[in-house]
């Protein structure tokens, strides 16, 4: 990948002083975004679909006579960003008064993340295309298909204000995900890596795992829906553990934040210092988790800081802002949305743990007497806010497992679980992944969990 | 009318065919055997009230795509917002890189030919939403939400969304396209809480068009008639777990099409393509003609012209030139028809596309449905009610999941009611109903007719890597479907 167009500071300053020109005696904020991302994507052992994308992004909040508008554009040239602060003073003078609206916030002190890579920025596609290549020879030697992505993404981000902001950051990541198949479809294997700096991947163990678990997952076993003991691979829920965060009930916003709490639209409403989950289990917001990713700032440009949501199972703290510091008077924790913002907060960098020390994957399956390991979730959607219920699929790989060892791979199943049921009955977990998945961009960190009594509660025909 | 890029200072059409030559030019030094370019210049605005609470967003975006094929092996696609001719230049080269690459673990690729079309095409719009001011959005939105404060609702959110987009394709068979495209989305949701639980409803529609939808959709009147709802959902009964007759409502019929028909019916899910994430397909090449999918009154077409309805399925030409077509998928029961490509077509015998490849600029195309519709049948909705003895009618979409093959599948709906005697009777909370697919649709035994169809729209339709999200049309009406599994949400 060629060197990202490095944000320079000058630029970003260039543009906002167009914008505070224009802008005159109203506030303003800008928002600059650059991209750089490359993607391989291969699918029927064929490199197929190969990509480059460079973007640059600004957004402009205008903030006049407590009225808000934003405007948004890609075109970066003196007379664009004009024409885009005046299409926001418009939009702010045909707005409502915000409730919410507060001053700009000014200068903010951060704590520096370190989540670039130069490794990454630079892979050229060739290392990349290698590494696909390995993962297509060993497909073809199996018999099997290999398709699915290698990519890596590197981003930029400054943020100014009229009350004397400034705020940057830069990161990079990625991503291996990789499927083996036979059959249609029938027998199939399912791996992924996600990494910050592109070194830390290591191609080959997503590869053998993808491959080992299409060759096990071999003429599924029927089996009947029912409450099994469950080992579930820390990939394999990456689509399932937002819904502890955003709920379907109210369109699908946020829930952990003050203003959804107070107001009554949290499932967790009133809850505070209940217990909800079990005593081994605590979740964090922590942007600063070496794991992590993303800015250690919000929408606004505050500094966001670590909270604990549940600690030991006692639903402790919600995410809040200057916005609910203003109305209920609370301390704000930096997880305040763009603004207008009118969802309310929003943690975005979950980390789930256990109590005590974790235990490996093959160490979760061999405490497992009887039931199944479930390697990836799929299609996963609320079906009951209150007890966070949801739905879906197991695929790529459902094994039933006895006196801690794999038996036989067994059909497809649909649960229908609640996920505060499943939190109080986990015994054991390993240690935390990055979460990865094209249907959310929510940062997670999930551990793999040993738990009792996962409800399925039908079989598909493969 | 259509409308007019006003807020643009550039000719989309006129930069495009330039930026083309370029383009194509360099492609072809380079051996490139087939080179095609999108210029695309799109302006979208969104306002939303939450509870008080406002929050508007216009945005504007313009780039080029390039996608090449090298020596009919592999394929490449770049893309860049930078707009001058050295950077076209740097893109088309990048894209070259990565299709010479792909050369080296690609097979031969052969496509479906397509003439060369110089044409346009607009989306009919009867009211531009750009000339409409920001304040008069916020008024029907504020009134919407004034309309849903009571005791017990938690949370109540009016908006509506508008995009323009101009598109100007070539490709270097001579095929030059402009079209603008013009789509409209409004929604309306309050949830309340009570002794059942939290309970959501909600009207949401999206298609092609401008702010006549908004006039259409008449949101302050439905608030009323939602909140209703949702307070009498928070003291309804749930439903118990069993085999029943269902009546499902037009908007839940168009998303059972889209999942469990449109979806299996793209080409790419059946050769693999689509394999690591979206999932494969349940419907093989040797069943076309063969396999009975549903009942003899499923007719189900992909319909991609305006004939069809003013859709968010619908254009002139697809992102890869093939001009706009109507096919069926289903015939009488019977499967017949893919969703296609021009490199995907020949491999199951067919010799022109269907044309359903679709991206934004910045992504590469892939197949996407068009409008993917229930033809309408011949029962008078009330008539349908009136021959069902026992049963429920299960109305608008709360969730909803399925297989990667598209098999096994379960939707539960926001309210339903009792049908006793060819009567509506009491309201339910959250009924649920679950199959699996040829099942199900073999099970469809009424469809109504033309005066109770719709063409639905769909906005957020989730497939390929990374994540693409692309608007969908689905034309439907609500329909009966005998002895299915339901039960309650919780």
């Amino acid at each position: 990948m060629e060197h990202p167009r490095v944000l320079l500071r000058e630029r970003a300053h260039q543009i906002f002083t167009t914008a505070k020109t224009v802008a005159g005696k109203a506030e303003a904020e800008i928002m600059l975004v650059s991209r750089v991302d490359e993607y391989l994507r291969f699918g029927n052992n064929e490199l197929a679909q190969s990509q480059y994308s460079t973007s640059r992004n600004l957004s402009v909040r205008i903030a006049s006579e407590k009225k808000q508008g934003r405007v948004t554009t890609g075109t970066l040239d003196k007379a664009s960003i004009e024409r885009t602060v005046e299409k926001a003073l418009r939009q702010a003078r045909e707005s409502p008064e915000d409730p919410d609206y507060l001053p700009m916030p000014g200068s903010q002190k951060y704590r520096s993340v370190d989540r670039y890579s130069e490794k990454t920025v630079e892979a050229p596609a060739e290392l990349k295309a290698g590494h696909i290549g390995s993962a297509i020879d060993l497909a073809k030697k199996n018999h099997l298909l290999a398709s699915g992505v290698l990519g890596t993404s590197v981003e930029h981000v400054m943020m100014l204000n009229t009350s004397g902001l400034e705020a940057s950051y830069r990161g990079s990541g990625g991503y291996f995900s990789l499927t083996m198949d036979a059959d249609n479809g029938n027998q199939t294997g399912y791996a992924l890596s996600t990494f910050s700096d592109i070194g830390e991947l290591d191609p080959n163990s997503v590869s053998q795992t993808a491959l080992e678990r299409a060759k096990l997952n071999k003429n599924q076993a029927d089996i009947a829906p029912g409450k099994f003991d469950v080992v579930v691979d820390p990939y394999a829920w990456s689509e399932m553990l937002i819904f502890f965060a955003v709920s379907a009930s109210t369109g699908y916003s946020p829930d952990l934040g003050m203003r959804q709490y107070k107001e009554g639209r949290s499932y967790l409403s009133g809850r505070l210092g209940e217990k909800i989950l079990g005593d081994n289990i605590s979740i964090d917001d922590d942007v600063y988790h070496p794991n992590q990713a993303g800015p250690p700032f919000d929408g606004e440009g505050c500094q966001k800081s670590k909270v604990s949501l549940v600690e030991n199972g006692v639903f402790r703290n919600v995410v809040s802002s200057r916005i609910s510091q203003h109305r209920y008077g609370v301390a704000p924790t930096g997880h305040e949305l763009p603004l207008p913002n009118p969802l309310g907060e929003l943690p975005t960098n979950l980390v789930i743990r256990g109590k005590g020390a974790t235990k490996t994957s093959e160490e979760l399956i061999g405490e497992l007497d009887k039931g199944l390991l479930i390697t990836r979730f799929w299609y996963v959607r609320e079906t009951e806010p209150q007890t966070k219920t949801v739905t879906g699929m197991t695929r790529d790989g459902t094994f039933l497992v006895e006196n801690g060892e794999i038996k036989r791979p067994v059909k497809n199943l649909r649960f229908n679980q609640s996920l505060l049921e499943l939190f109080n009955k986990i015994d054991a977990v390993s240690e935390p992944v990055r979460n990865f998945s094209e249907a959310q961009q929510f940062r997670i960190l999930q551990p793999g969990i040993l738990a009792r009594d996962f409800n399925f509660t039908s079989v598909s025909p493969f | 009318m259509t409308v007019s890029n006003h807020d643009s200072v550039i000719s989309t059409k006129d930069l495009g065919e330039e930026l083309a030559k370029i383009s194509f030019d360099l492609a072809k030094r380079d051996n490139a055997s087939y080179a095609e370019l999108r210029l695309v210049n799109t302006r979208s605005e969104a306002v939303t009230v939450v509870n008080e609470n406002p929050a508007s967003e216009e945005a504007s975006t313009i780039g080029v795509g390039i996608r090449v094929l090298y020596k009919d092996l592999g394929w490449g696609f770049a893309d860049t917002d930078e707009l001058e001719h050295d950077s076209i230049r740097e893109t088309t080269k990048k894209a070259l890189a990565l299709a010479r690459g792909a050369s080296k673990l690609g097979i031969k690729v052969t496509r479906a030919s397509e003439p060369a079309h110089v044409d346009k095409w607009a989306t009919p719009v009867k009211k531009d939403p750009f000339r409409v001011p920001t304040e008069t959005k916020y008024e029907v939105l504020q009134e919407t939400t004034k309309r849903m404060k009571e005791n017990d609702v938690v949370a109540r959110r009016g908006q509506m969304t508008f995009d323009f987009i101009e598109k100007y394709f070539a490709n270097s068979e001579g095929s030059k396209i402009f079209q603008t495209h013009s789509y409209a989305g409004v929604s309306a949701i309050v949830a309340a809480k009570g002794p059942t639980g939290v309970q959501r409803r909600s009207v949401q529609q999206n298609s092609g068009g401008g702010y006549e939808l908004v006039d259409e959709m008449d949101l302050p009147a439905q608030a009323l008639e939602i909140t209703k709802d949702v307070l009498a959902l928070t003291h309804a009964p749930t439903i118990g777990e069993g085999k029943s007759d269902i009546i499902l409502s037009g908007d839940q019929v168009a998303l059972q099409v889209h999942e469990s028909c449109g979806h299996p019916i793209e080409l790419d899910r059946v050769l693999g393509y689509e394999a690591n994430f979206a999932g494969r397909s349940f419907l093989q090449p040797d069943q076309l003609g063969k396999l009975q999918y549903g009942s003899e009154h499923v007719n189900i077409v992909m319909d991609a012209t305006l004939d069809h309805g003013n859709g968010l399925g619908t254009f002139g030409y697809d992102d890869e030139g093939v001009k706009a077509q109507r096919k069926y998928a289903v015939k009488n029961g019977k499967f017949v028809g893919y969703l296609m490509s021009r490199e995907t077509a020949p491999r199951v015998g067919e010799s022109r596309s269907n044309g359903c490849m679709r991206a934004e600029y910045y992504k590469l195309p892939i197949i996407r449905m068009t409008n993917v519709s229930l033809e309408p049948g011949d029962w008078d909705y009330d008539e349908m009610i009136e021959d069902t003895r026992d049963g429920y009618l299960m109305v608008t979409n709360y969730g909803w999941s399925i297989d990667q093959k598209r098999y096994n599948f379960q939707f539960n709906t926001e309210k339903g009611y009792r049908i006793k005697n060819g009567s509506i009777g009491e309201m339910v909370r959250g009924p649920t109903y679950a199959g699996i697919t040829p099942e199900f649709w073999n099970s469809c035994d009424a469809i109504a007719n033309k005066k109770s169809w719709v063409l639905w729209g769909t906005p957020n339709c989730g497939k390929g890597q990374p994540g693409q999200t692309m608007i969908t049309g689905h034309g439907a009406s609500p329909s009966r479907f005998r002895n299915i599994r339901v039960f309650g949400a919780s």
